[in-house]
């Protein structure tokens, strides 16, 4: 599965690209973030509690970033565990771009999910990842700039030959919510 | 098998003590959503309280300008009720479309609307016949209720009692099912108040919605033509393997025409 958006912040890109690399503004945007932990610049652990109509699941992911090009992309690689729940791996990148002052952040992430996720459909896999998505950067905006309004805008594209294959791009914290948005999903769709 | 505790209250007041004190409670209505996530390990409450034994969430009320139905009423019991058949035909008939019949036997009305399915089928009856949703503190008006993916106006331990309906002059409703599970890939309620009209879509967005475009042209003509020259806007969609965005705007639009050929029959 693959989803992709792009979001407007009223804030500097140095100052979205620090907030994108802090472990402690990243845990306070995700919903049900358990932990974030930053092993080095590159790597970190991040445990998130999701919860999504009737499902709820505590996913273990470990993060690694590269390609970093500072303050303008990176690529994340992710694995994430949810326990009896299965598991999801993938890969996004994020872009920011500076315009008029405000920073305009797009990403691509590509997925795929095993495991119980994997085996009970896909009704709602991008449903439930793109609201994930767009509730991390309401309050990542939210953070940055209090008086701003991300506009979301959002798009997925979902093609079933390809939920076999892993491919990487980056941007780790998005992965966590992609990854987690996915995992979720995917099990939602009985 | 894991281990949870089973409450079965007898009121309100006592279900929301129970929900209170419990580590990570759920309520547990007809079932047939939370059970079957249960099984697969996706949900596990420390607490599952049924609402089975609560009387004054059962029961079917008709009066003459509006129906009351009990949250634990189930849609078999919708489906067949004789009163509502002859005041509110649609609802039967919504009901009836559910699931299968395993299904209509064990969920409810409230459990639906609560859990807010973005493809469930109560949902376009609660917005396209401007509904009231009853908790045991407050009201919530239809058009408020439904907020987003599996999302309501509900807070914590809020429980839905029962759900008004206004009688309109005529309604009907038609869906598009997805062939195995009868989910509505997309589902169009439309209800003619005599001189305005209201349009309730299920399985379209991440919940139902009201489509005020299709509103607009259906109070200046009561005709299915007037439905194609309405933009319905894909954005938000829901895209899955069933269904693209795109497809399911088109079929929005189909399904609005459809169901308003039955409401000109009647």
């Amino acid at each position: 599965m693959e989803q992709s958006g792009e979001y407007r912040i009223a804030a500097r890109r140095e100052d979205v690209w620090s907030a994108l690399n802090a472990p402690d503004v990243l845990g306070a945007c995700i919903e049900g973030c358990q932990r974030v932990e930053k092993l080095d610049d590159e790597h970190f652990e991040v445990a998130v509690k999701a919860k999504v109509g009737p499902v709820s699941a505590t996913f273990n992911a470990a993060l690694e970033l590269s390609d970093i090009e500072a303050p303008v992309s990176y690529t994340i690689n992710g694995n994430a565990k949810g326990g009896a729940a299965g598991f999801a791996k993938g890969s996004a990148n994020v872009h920011l771009d500076e315009d008029d002052g405000v920073t305009v952040l797009r990403y691509g992430v590509k997925a795929n999910v095993g495991g119980k996720l994997a085996q009970v459909g896909s009704r709602l896999v991008d449903g439930a990842a793109r609201k994930m998505a767009d509730d991390f950067f309401a309050e990542f905006s939210k953070r940055l700039d209090p008086d701003s309004v991300a506009v979301a805008t959002a798009a997925t594209d979902t093609d079933a030959a390809e939920e076999r294959e892993f491919e990487k791009s980056g941007g780790w914290l998005m992965w966590v919510v992609a990854f987690v948005g996915l995992a979720i999903a995917v099990i939602l769709a009985f | 098998m894991y281990q949870f505790n089973y409450h079965k209250p007898a009121s309100l007041d006592e279900a929301v003590a129970l929900f209170r004190e419990a580590d990570d409670p759920m309520y547990l209505s007809g079932g047939m959503t939370l059970l079957a996530t249960m099984k697969q390990r996706l949900a596990a409450p420390t607490d599952l309280i049924d609402l089975a034994g609560i009387a004054e969430m059962t029961g079917v009320q008709v009066n003459a300008d509006a129906v009351r139905v009990g949250a634990f009423t189930t849609h078999n019991v919708v489906a067949g009720s004789a009163e509502i058949q002859q005041a509110l035909p649609v609802l039967s008939q919504l009901a009836g479309l559910i699931g299968d019949n395993q299904v209509r036997n064990r969920g409810t009305i409230g459990g639906s609307v609560a859990n807010s399915d973005p493809s469930a089928d109560y949902p376009a009856a609660v917005v396209g016949l401007g509904g009231t949703v009853h908790t045991q503190q407050r009201s919530i008006s239809g058009d408020e209720f439904f907020q987003d993916l599996f999302e309501t106006a509900l807070q914590p331990g809020e429980i839905i009692t029962h759900i008004d309906f206004p009688i309109p002059k005529r309604a009907a409703y038609r869906k598009f099912p997805n062939p195995a599970s009868r989910y509505a890939v997309v589902g169009v309620l439309i209800a003619d108040f005599g001189g305005s009209v209201r349009v309730g879509v299920t399985g379209a967005g991440p919940c139902a919605f009201r489509a005020s475009g299709i509103e607009e042209v259906l109070n200046e003509h009561l005709d299915p033509s007037a439905i194609n020259g309405v933009e319905v806007p894909d954005a938000g969609f829901n895209n899955d393997l069933h269904a693209s965005a795109e497809y399911r705007a088109h079929l929005v639009k189909v399904m609005a025409r459809r169901a308003l050929s039955d409401l000109l029959k009647t």
